[in-house]
């Protein structure tokens, strides 16, 4: 089914109650927020621009620029931490040669991220939306092996 | 341990906690029959004041009376929250609650949302936490069915809504303002009290937020009465806690112990003791935002006291062994409340940047004169001059560690 922003937005009244799971909502299925379709909450909602950017821009789970198609996470939670959740960080930056933190790569983002409340089984590294628990660096390889 | 007292973890294992049937099987809703039937609000606040039941969601304030003070505000539109955005490092027991005995919490945010006079309750619930969203939403339709909720609930003059709500991915959207600013569509920023959400919450309107774990006790206390909660755990503050054990321990678990407990006798004989080959180092008590305890603290008392050296938080223990690389805990610690600060305030803002550069330096082994100079003056201003607590939080930690283990920490350095 062709869904829209439109058909999105009808799923609910524009009460800002609303607005965050709408801002989540379009972002999880767009992949991001994208400037006409802040516009278009906007009058929705009838809020000015800026705020609809405000409250979007704020959030880890709405997105307001695009990912690249792959996004490796990886919690440095004390919990992880002290689990050597660096090792397994520095194993994908060797293993992909990219750097932690890097914005700008077109084709793959390795984002360090907070606590997922699994620390009981971390480190947790999450590819693409699928967790990965109790990673140690030699796992990174036969992980990473189904995305690139 | 099986002979002490278990309240919330009572049903966890024993009974499927999708079936609505099984939890009253097991004995629940009693408490909301008990309510509806022989209680008015009055004196079911009365009950809570009596049980001496306080805040398990970090800062310990007693619930009654909280409960109270909405309860006294004349208006009709109020809100009651239960606070499961749990973004603490570390602590994992609020999402333990939800998918394991969804009803106990659904029950008590039933009685607590009528004691306040509530027509409406949010659960504001973590949003990686999707699993258990869809258990309490599948929790919330069945106790629908049985008319627990809805505008009569058995047919009473009481009526209730639940919606939940999931966050975005915010830490400081556990802080109750934040919370209630972001269910309003903003941005989750603290924001300035008075005027106190008891007052002037989610929409202008009278607001109760309390942690999920502080809620899952009210249906006991109802039922048993608040002066046979009083009787359990510590007289400072009565009841049991949801401990979330990890690190250098046998058992990484979430166990309930009664308050008042030693972190030695915790650590001990609910955590199964050290880790074989293992030595004890510290243990950091309330997740990342919490103070570091020594060897000579394992004899203090796990409770909720204004006066404690070592405040307990959210129940996270996390032991560190002596093989431990403390410049990684420090810079867990830095980047976090770096990438949490909301940006709302400079010194958060700023410090938390600053303190989180100087901490890759320091396992970097690159630190400056100018930089151990400088580390003094961002505690100092994260810890005293900060709009809400979290900048407080980014320096607790940090802090004890430099005043513990100055040795550790510049030894790269030269
Ligand atoms: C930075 C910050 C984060 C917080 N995170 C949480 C949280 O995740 N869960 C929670 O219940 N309380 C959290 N709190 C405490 C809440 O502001 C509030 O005190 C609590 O929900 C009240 O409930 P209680 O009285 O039952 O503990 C946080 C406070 C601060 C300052
Ligand atoms: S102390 Fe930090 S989290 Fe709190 S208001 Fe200031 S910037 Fe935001
Ligand atoms: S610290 Fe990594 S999941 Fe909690």
């Amino acid at each position: 089914m062709n869904v829209t922003t439109e058909k999105i937005l009808l799923e609910f009244d524009p009460e800002t109650k609303n607005l965050l799971p709408v801002l989540k909502k379009i972002s999880a299925r767009f992949g991001h927020v994208a400037k006409e379709d802040a516009q278009k909450i906007a009058d929705y909602f009838s809020l000015p621009l800026s705020e609809v950017f405000e409250t979007a821009s704020f959030y880890d789970l709405v997105k307001t620029q695009k990912d690249p198609p792959l996004v490796i996470q990886v919690c440095s939670g004390a919990n992880c931490a002290i689990k050597s959740a660096n090792r397994v960080i520095r194993e994908i930056e060797n293993q992909l040669h990219i750097k932690a933190g890097d914005m700008f790569n077109p084709k793959v983002k390795l984002e360090i991220i907070s606590c997922l409340g699994q620390c009981g089984s971390g480190p947790v590294v999450v590819v693409n939306g699928n967790v990965f628990a109790r990673v140690a660096p030699n796992d990174v390889d036969d992980i990473l092996r189904n995305y690139v | 341990m099986e002979t002490e007292i278990k309240i919330i973890t009572q049903n966890w294992g024993r009974i499927n906690p999708q079936s609505i049937d099984e939890y009253i099987a097991a004995g629940g809703y009693q408490a909301l029959f008990k309510f509806i039937k022989e209680m008015d609000p009055e004196i079911a606040v009365e009950e809570i004041k009596t049980s001496g039941l306080c805040g398990r969601g970090g800062a310990g304030f007693p619930t009654g009376l909280k409960l109270e003070s909405v309860q006294k505000e004349k208006v009709t539109e109020k809100y009651f929250i239960c606070n499961l955005d749990e973004s603490e490092p570390g602590t994992y027991k609020d999402r333990m609650i939800a998918e394991n005995d969804p009803h106990m919490l659904i029950e008590g945010i039933i009685i607590a949302s009528l004691i306040v006079g509530a027509k409406k309750a949010f659960i504001y619930i973590n949003g990686n936490y999707k699993k258990s969203a869809e258990i309490l939403e599948r929790a919330v339709g069945q106790a629908k069915q049985k008319v627990f909720l809805g505008p009569a609930i058995l047919h009473s003059r009481y009526g209730l809504e639940i919606e939940i709500f999931e966050g975005a991915g915010a830490y400081i959207c556990g802080e109750e303002t934040a919370l209630i600013n972001s269910i309003e569509g903003k941005r989750g920023e603290p924001r300035m009290r008075p005027p106190f959400p008891t007052q002037s919450g989610l929409f202008g309107k009278p607001t109760a937020v309390n942690n999920a774990e502080t809620i899952a006790n009210i249906p006991w206390i109802i039922e048993n009465g608040g002066a046979e909660f009083a009787k359990v755990g510590s007289k400072k503050s009565p009841g049991t806690k949801l401990f979330i054990l990890d690190g250098a321990v046998k058992n990484r678990d979430v166990v309930e112990a009664p308050l008042g407990i030693t972190l030695k006798e915790l650590i001990d004989n609910y955590g199964g003791g050290i880790y074989a080959g293992k030595e004890f180092w510290f243990a950091q008590v309330g997740g990342s935002s919490g103070r570091l305890a020594l060897e000579k603290d394992l004899e203090m008392k796990l409770e909720y006291d204004r006066e404690a050296k070592i405040p307990l938080g959210s129940g996270a223990i996390l032991v560190v062994d002596k093989m431990a690389d403390i410049h990684e805990l420090l810079l867990s610690w830095a980047s976090f409340f770096r990438r949490e600060s909301c940006g709302k305030c400079v010194p958060c803002r700023e410090g938390t940047f600053r303190l989180w550069e100087i901490a890759k330096r320091l396992r970097d082994g690159e630190i400056s004169d100018r930089d151990k100079a400088a580390i003094e003056d961002i505690l100092w201003t994260l810890n005293n001059t900060t709009f809400c607590p979290l900048g407080k939080f980014a320096a607790t930690a940090f802090g004890d560690a430099l005043q513990y283990f100055p040795k550790e920490i510049y030894k790269l350095s030269k």
